[in-house]
């Protein structure tokens, strides 16, 4: 009986369908977890919206892009000061975002006019800004706005601005994977081919799937510099919206999140034969293997290992530091999907770190298939956890930092479990060499910290020392 | 054919190939083939083919994971290209089952991407 | 530091108006839902049940967690496109169901309805109807209180989403108990507050003497690590709490957009008398409410009292004229807070030039009284912006405002940040402080502590940009 029926499940015997304990000689063809499908009301899921996974995940991310949400204020206050992805044009994307306020007469009479005015006024009081991105929400596509209509005509006496529609409510899909993939394929029909921009190298690419959390995408971006490639669009990570329209220039598609743009990179192959390269971009020997790819595709390999052995020389001391006080920790991942089988292998090989439990908010069965067959034996795979079940994984596993949210974070800090950041980092970019290492420096951090240690003691019980904590210097 | 080298190198292609999990059928089958082709030509020494796009970038995977043979499994270095034919074959047929035919993976088979 | 403007010989004029766009840049509340969610954390064995889109329930969670560094739980009906087209009923009896199920301490159910599943029309009332008898069939032994909580996100904003859950709970527990034996007790709501606020009025109330309960009552919303790893994060107000409210003393309402609607309703059903007062910001506001606590109960204001606002005094008159007096402050956020925290501005010789408060209730606050009380005091102009968002702050200061502090929630950091004015965080959110929800803002320790907090922010401004930072060589 591998796939697990967990105790605080015993009145919704179907989780058992979404938790799978792997053991030896198994494999996904008989054991593979459920995935992308339906929550059960009421059990506490961890998971958002389609809605946020369009606009927060994704669109949102661009640094020269109006992100105007139409609909009440929430779905623009909500997908606002929650992530961490800055950009190297002062942030306007992490400053601002745009509602259009609708109220009650908007829901009687239609909300199109509304939207109409809001787009104006935005454009007109950032006169600078050119571009748009405009959103639905559960009420507007509910009374059927017509925003397509809306922005055409904006455009048409704005020829100036160029304005993207993305029609994904919250309540469309199961998660914020249906968002992802509405942005993705909209973008492609409509967008992608209706610009050129100056090709500057004989090696160009897109690098699709890094959304720039606490500079990832610049950080990666020295390494391509110094390789000497043309990146012509981030997807969308320090991104900017002309770039994404200039994607067919590019000679090769370097996916990192499969999950939430593996769709605009199935789309380029199919309608254009850019092919798709899937790689790693956290962990030593998976960022390595990553760039000798991208490089024995250009035939640059010696500059490929010229400029791995540079990192190496200048990081993998200090991580291997860590790894010495990390080997045989337990970490549990619970994020959103992509970043379980990312991790779980990396941080193995590179730190020594046994993967004990993963959840995944909104991965598909593809996921699962990927993060199954590079994990651990004795490990649990979830879909869809909540909050029961952690507690009693958590019972199960015994882990010894859990990579997850700030919410769940807090959660767990009352069981004496440190949290780091597995979303938007503490200490980050986690990407590259150098952000291996801040991973690393993170989790050693997390693991060794004091007060983890003094929260046990119960003062009034004698026979228990306060302990004095000695750590090694980082 | 030897059975171990078989799990051997399934084993790695498991652990590191995130090519074998492309998200539907037809393209899992392609990069299979693909990428295989490649890494039986390498083995046995023969010019790997660069013709588009699309062979160099099979190329860029089947050489990773060629170097990696090599590297990891000591038995690679005496291997005759019979072998190499049967280790491949082998390889792909237990990739084609574990990752398309009996996948239960419900969105290999949808027609849009 | 000080700039002594001449003073200028015309009339100052306090002006209310709306914001003049369509749309919002930056706005400064949620929507209703996101309110509800926070009145119905309030409450011990409660776990609220969104009626809509997992993202209505997920970020407002983590909002929650942002503000308070805890977790808090919220779930949802994961309303899904069939739902959308037949309606969620299903979705709803289901979630009940198996929260009953699966948290056996769970006495309270808000169902709470979003822009969604108002929109589609489901019928709640209705629904709990069904489910009353599904969780009496299932659990004879149980009460489980099931409250309708309508809050369709294009109305109002979290603000009236907060007031509208709170009245719904109030209404569906009371009603079920019906008015009992007298209690003698005080029934105080404080609005939207922080824990450390409801810590001082609970002090406040054991100083007097006077037996009172806080709705909701969040001290525990500040939550310990304890060694046997329990959590203990969550409302401590408990449904015998809520069902006694109606044999209450009397009820006295801090908050007028957040706390009144609640003990009008129980004026109305169980004819417990209605106090309402300011939130009491600042010395005279508390005052107002200590003098009230005492004429309602008969108690005396005891001594320490009477020390606690002479400590508080004698700490803002070291502040007021010397560094506060003729700096021109911007406030923005919940509208008592804002309104509140101008009268207390204005104690300490600070001039609220600019005040931001939100959602579309714009005919409630003409007739606040004190709005009318501002224009009686102040001797400088006073632009009241309602349904406001913080790009209205950020134009403002772009097209020349002078100001020397602002005053609100974290979500308006960047304005502060980007047009270097030293920034005090108050209300909520204030996620990029730490602890403060930890603090009182309310009442004399509440004030002091707040010009205490707005006196240092200045004078690390002062240091940090070289601005006669050497006043302070000698203080």
């Amino acid at each position: 009986m591998p796939m697990v029926l967990l105790e605080c499940d015993k009145d919704i015997p179907d989780r058992q369908k979404h938790i799978y304990l792997k053991a030896p000689n198994e494999d996904t063809r008989e054991f593979l977890p459920i995935a992308n499908a339906a929550t059960i009301p009421g059990t506490l899921s961890e998971r958002g919206c389609a809605f946020c996974g369009a606009k927060l995940v994704i669109g949102g991310v661009l640094k020269d892009t109006i992100q105007m949400i139409h609909g009440p204020l929430g779905c623009a206050y909500d997908t606002w000061h929650t992530k961490r992805y800055p950009t190297d044009n002062g942030h306007f994307n992490m400053k601002y975002v745009w509602s259009t306020d609708m109220k009650e007469s908007h829901v009687v009479f239609g909300g199109e006019k509304r939207l109409e005015k809001s787009i104006h006024e935005a454009f007109d009081e950032m006169p600078d800004i050119k571009r748009m991105i405009v959103y639905t929400t559960c009420p507007t596509a509910l009374i059927g706005d017509d925003i397509k209509a809306v922005t055409k005509k904006v455009m048409k006496e704005r020829p100036e601005v160029d304005i993207f529609t993305v029609e994904c409510p919250g309540f469309s899909g199961v998660s914020q994977s249906k968002g992802h993939h509405v942005l993705n394929i909209g973008w492609i029909n409509e967008k992608v081919d209706t610009m050129e921009k100056e090709i500057t190298s004989e090696y160009t690419m897109n690098f699709i799937g890094d959304f720039n959390i606490q500079g990832d995408t610049q950080l990666l971006q020295t390494y391509w510099d110094r390789l000497g490639i043309q990146v012509v669009a981030h997807f969308t990570g320090n991104g900017t919206y002309d770039d994404l329209r200039c994607m067919h220039q590019a000679q090769l598609n370097v996916v990192n999140c499969a999950r939430s743009s593996g769709y605009i990179a199935n789309e380029l192959k199919k309608r254009y034969g850019i092919p798709r390269l899937d790689i790693d971009s956290w962990g030593f020997s998976y960022m390595a293997e990553g760039i000798r790819k991208i490089c024995a595709f250009f035939g640059i390999e010696e500059k490929g290992e010229a400029l791995i052995a540079e990192e190496y020389a200048k990081w993998k001391p200090k991580l291997d530091w860590y790894k010495e006080r990390l080997q045989g920790k337990k970490m549990a991942i619970w994020t959103g999907g992509p970043r379980l089988w990312h991790w779980t292998k990396s941080v193995e090989d590179d730190l020594g770190i046994q993967v004990v439990a993963m959840s995944s908010k909104f991965g598909h069965e593809e996921d699962f298939e990927k993060v199954i067959a590079r994990g651990k034996e004795g490990t649990y795979y979830i879909d869809d956890g909540n909050e029961l079940e952690f507690f009693e994984i958590i019972d199960l596993v015994k882990p010894d930092v859990i990579f997850t949210g700030p919410r769940v974070g807090e959660l767990v800090k009352k069981l004496h479990i440190p949290y780091v950041n597995g979303h938007g980092y503490h200490n980050g970019p986690y990407m590259g060499f150098e952000g291996f290492v801040n991973l690393a420096r993170d989790t050693y951090n997390a693991v060794h910290n004091p007060l983890r240690h003094l929260a046990g003691v119960d003062i009034r019980d004698r026979s228990q020392e306060t302990p004095v904590i000695v750590r090694g210097a980082a | 054919m030897s059975q171990s080298h078989l799990d051997d190198v399934f084993a790695y292609t498991e652990e590191r190939c995130l090519w074998q999990f492309f998200s539907r059928t037809w393209d899992r089958e392609e990069n299979i083939e693909g990428v295989l082709n490649q890494v039986a030509r390498l083995l046995t020494g023969q010019e790997p083919v660069r013709d588009t796009p699309q062979e160099r970038l099979f190329y860029a995977d089947a050489l990773t994971m060629t170097n990696d043979i090599r590297e990891r499994f000591s038995w690679a270095s005496q291997i005759t290209k019979e072998e190499v034919d049967s280790l491949i074959s082998g390889l792909k047929a237990r990739l084609v089952d574990v990752t398309i035919t009996r996948s239960t993976n419900r969105e290999l088979t949808h027609h849009l991407y | 530091m000080s700039n002594c403007d001449v003073v200028t010989i015309t009339p100052p004029d306090v002006k209310l108006t709306p914001r003049d766009r369509e749309g919002i840049i930056n706005p400064m509340y949620d929507c209703q839902p996101a309110g509800a969610q926070y009145a119905g954390i309030g409450i011990k064995d409660c776990i609220p049940l969104v009626h809509g889109g997992q993202g209505c329930t997920m970020f407002v969670r983590l909002l929650f967690a942002q503000h308070f560094k805890e977790n808090f739980d919220i779930a949802s009906t994961s309303l899904h496109e069939e739902s959308a087209v037949f309606g969620g009923a299903k979705r709803v009896e289901e979630g009940v169901l198996v929260l009953a199920r699966r948290y056996p301490n769970l006495r309270v159910i808000p169902i709470i309805t979003t822009c969604s599943t108002e929109v589609i029309g489901d019928d709640i009332e209705g629904i709990i109807r069904v489910c009353n008898k599904l969780l009496e069939a299932e659990f004879p032994e149980r009460k489980i209180y099931l409250a309708p909580v309508h809050t369709p996100s294009f109305k109002g904003s979290h603000v009236t989403g907060y007031a509208e859950c709170v009245k719904s709970v109030f209404k569906t527990i009371t009603a079920e108990k019906g008015k009992g034996e007298a209690t003698g007790k005080l029934n105080i709501f404080p609005g939207w507050v922080n824990p450390g606020d409801v810590v001082l009025l609970k002090r406040y109330l054991k100083e007097m003497g006077v037996e009172g309960t806080i709705f909701m009552d969040t001290e525990d919303f500040d939550s310990p690590m304890l060694p046997n790893k329990s959590i203990e994060t969550h409302g401590r107000t408990t449904i015998e709490d809520i069902a006694d409210s109606a044999n209450a003393l009397a009820s006295l309402a801090l908050a007028r957009y957040e706390g009144a609607t609640t003990s009008e309703l129980l004026k109305k059903t169980y004819d417990v008398p209605h106090n309402l007062v300011n939130t009491p910001y600042g010395i005279k506001n508390t005052d107002d409410m200590l003098r009230k606590i005492a004429d309602l109960t008969g108690k005396e204001i005891p001594e320490s009292l009477v020390h606690e606002r002479g400590i508080a005094l004698d700490a803002l008159a070291d502040l007021a004229h010397m560094f506060f007096a003729n700096k021109k402050v911007a406030i923005f956020g919940h509208p008592d807070m804002v309104l509140g925290m101008a009268q207390f501005c204005m104690e300490i010789e600070l001039e609220p030039v600019l005040l931001l408060i939100g959602d579309d209730q714009g005919n409630k606050y003409k007739k606040d009284p004190r709005i009318q009380e501002l224009r009686d005091a102040a001797h400088f102009d006073i632009d009241i912006v309602h349904n406001a968002d913080l790009w209205e702050l950020e134009k403002r200061i772009n097209n020349g405002l002078k100001l020397d502090l602002i005053m609100g929630h974290s979500k308006g950091r960047y304005v502060a940040i980007e047009a270097n004015i030293p920034m005090v965080r108050v209300g909520f959110p204030t996620f990029d402080r730490a602890g403060l929800y930890r603090k009182p803002s309310i009442g004399y320790q509440g004030a002091m502590e707040l010009a205490e907090t707005i006196a240092n922010t200045l004078f690390a401004h002062m240091e940090y940009t070289r601005n006669k930072e050497w006043l302070l060589n000698t203080w």
